[in-house]
């Protein structure tokens, strides 16, 4: 989890003078969701339609030029997690049986399943990923406002992700300080010590949130934040929507 | 079963990734979700007003800086607070599992913690099992054994919190059964035995957070004891 908190200030050192980059917010989401919806709603066993979408995200990472090593890193960190549930998609009846050890066995169906899910799951990162290295957080916010999600939802969105890193500096000093007094020695009391550590802080987040209430209406503010213009989109948006959705229909067509 | 579960890591179980669940689950659990987060925003918004947006915003932060810390679990390993329980005890059922939700959706946009598509699936299970049905179960056994009496409440949320992991983590082992990915026992098995230890250590977290709560600010709560509606003006920081 740590690890993903760094890599989500990584989007500012973006390029911004590629096609990719020239594309609003919008259509960027847009294509993103268009396409890991299409590749996780894909039927098991279909590797050809897999292969065609894995070249499309293929142009996508050349056209970003997203930085490679960032995204592979992210990429890798989050499928270590995904592996591990995968493990347990090995194991299933059906198909034939390709190995057979006491009352484990390997079947055919068994392996379909596993690299069928482990490469929808690998291609959705790839794609999310791309997205969230080239695409600033508020630009995003923004986008999904204008894709009509409801306005009072996206401000509490956007407040939140203003408070995530000062909440969580707060925890980290509370718990330093409970590990400088040397509360945190024992499995039974470091429990407590949580327990109250996350008590405090409900305490202060709530009034916290009071205060920036208070400090917001001093700033003349009256129900909901104020949206900055729509972005108008161009024909290089409308190009790159149609190219996706040509590629989501070329996939699905192979195995009609 | 008991090497395949083992196998499991108890952090990450309930955060379905993209692509392990089928069409009709998602759709399905997507319409709840919607229909979850479209009735909360509007209660929300009824309550609290324009203090909506700093209270809510603060209060998910609040959650998903409390998942991030790691507790020693009773039996040797690890793990962290889902919360749910915690959010529907201290802000109310529809403020808790919007905050909820507001914390799945942005683990999944900003730090892919769990997928995009499945996202409907994971808000389902731990925002409207784990927070809703956790303060409904939390709200009656509160009722039953006294309503301003500290037993009654971390009674009530130690059963409720480990409940609320427990039954959680049920349902999204039959999700992911239903959807053909993994067997049905193989899931339930693995789930359930990961499961029955971060409950535990779930509703020991959340007992300690609300025991410190009740003690300080007892009038935080939802619904607050009797005799915190009387002194409610002390400050506990002046930060």
């Amino acid at each position: 989890m740590l690890l993903h908190l760094g890599a989500a200030h990584l989007a500012t050192e973006r390029q911004t003078n590629t096609v990719w980059a020239r594309l609003t917010a919008r259509s960027r989401l847009l294509c993103v969701l268009l396409l890991v919806f299409a590749i996780a709603l894909t039927p098991n066993g279909r590797w050809w339609t897999w292969a065609t979408y894995g070249g499309a995200i293929a142009l996508l990472i050349l056209v970003s030029r997203v930085p490679c090593l960032p995204l592979l890193k992210r990429v890798a960190v989050e499928l270590i997690f995904v592996g591990v549930v995968l493990i347990g998609t090995l194991f299933r009846q059906g198909g034939d049986v390709l190995f057979h050890w006491g009352w484990i066995q390997i079947t055919t169906e068994g392996v379909t399943v596993l690299g069928s899910v482990t490469l929808k799951a690998f291609l959705s990162l790839l794609t999310v990923n791309i997205l969230i290295l080239t695409t600033p957080i508020t630009a995003l916010l923004h986008a999904l406002a204008e894709l009509k999600t409801p306005p009072l939802l996206v401000a509490i969105f956007s407040s939140m992700y203003r408070y995530i890193y000062v909440l969580i500096d707060e925890f980290n000093s509370m718990q330093r300080a409970a590990r400088s007094r040397n509360l945190m020695s024992d499995p039974r009391r470091q429990r407590t010590v949580i327990g109250n550590m996350i008590g405090s802080l409900f305490i202060r987040t709530y009034e916290r949130g009071d205060r920036v209430h208070q400090a917001m209406l001093a700033r003349g503010y009256s129900g909901l934040p104020p949206l900055a213009d729509l972005t108008k989109s161009s024909s290089l948006d409308v190009a790159a929507l149609t190219f996706t959705a040509v590629i989501l229909l070329i996939g699905q067509a192979i195995y009609l | 079963m008991f090497a395949i579960s083992s196998l499991f890591q108890p952090q990450l179980a309930l955060h379905i990734p993209d692509g392990f669940l089928s069409l009709p689950v998602i759709l399905v659990t997507w319409i709840l979700a919607i229909a979850l987060i479209g009735i909360s925003l509007q209660r929300v918004q009824a309550t609290y007003q324009e203090r909506a947006v700093p209270l809510m915003g603060v209060c998910a932060a609040f959650i998903f800086a409390a998942q991030m810390i790691n507790f020693p679990i009773p039996g040797g390993t690890s793990g962290h607070l889902l919360g749910g329980t915690l959010a529907g005890a201290l802000l109310g059922p529809w403020a808790g599992s919007l905050v909820m939700a507001v914390v799945f959706v942005v683990q999944t946009l900003l730090f892919q913690d769990g997928g995009l598509t499945v996202l409907g699936a994971n808000i389902v299970n731990m925002g409207l099992i784990g927070t809703f049905g956790g303060y409904y179960l939390y709200k009656v056994i509160r009722s039953v054994l006294g309503q301003d009496s500290l037993r009654g409440v971390l009674v009530g949320a130690a059963i409720a919190a480990w409940m609320s992991v427990f039954v959680s983590a049920i349902v999204c082992a039959i999700q992911l059964a239903i959807s053909g990915t993994v067997p049905l026992a193989v899931a339930i098995s693995a789930m359930a035995f990961w499961h029955f230890m971060i409950g535990i250590g779930e509703a020991i977290i959340t007992v300690a957070a609300l025991s410190y709560i009740w003690r300080t600010r007892p009038d935080m709560f939802h619904r607050p004891p009797r005799h915190a509606i009387a002194d409610k003006s002390r400050s506990y920081s002046a930060r």
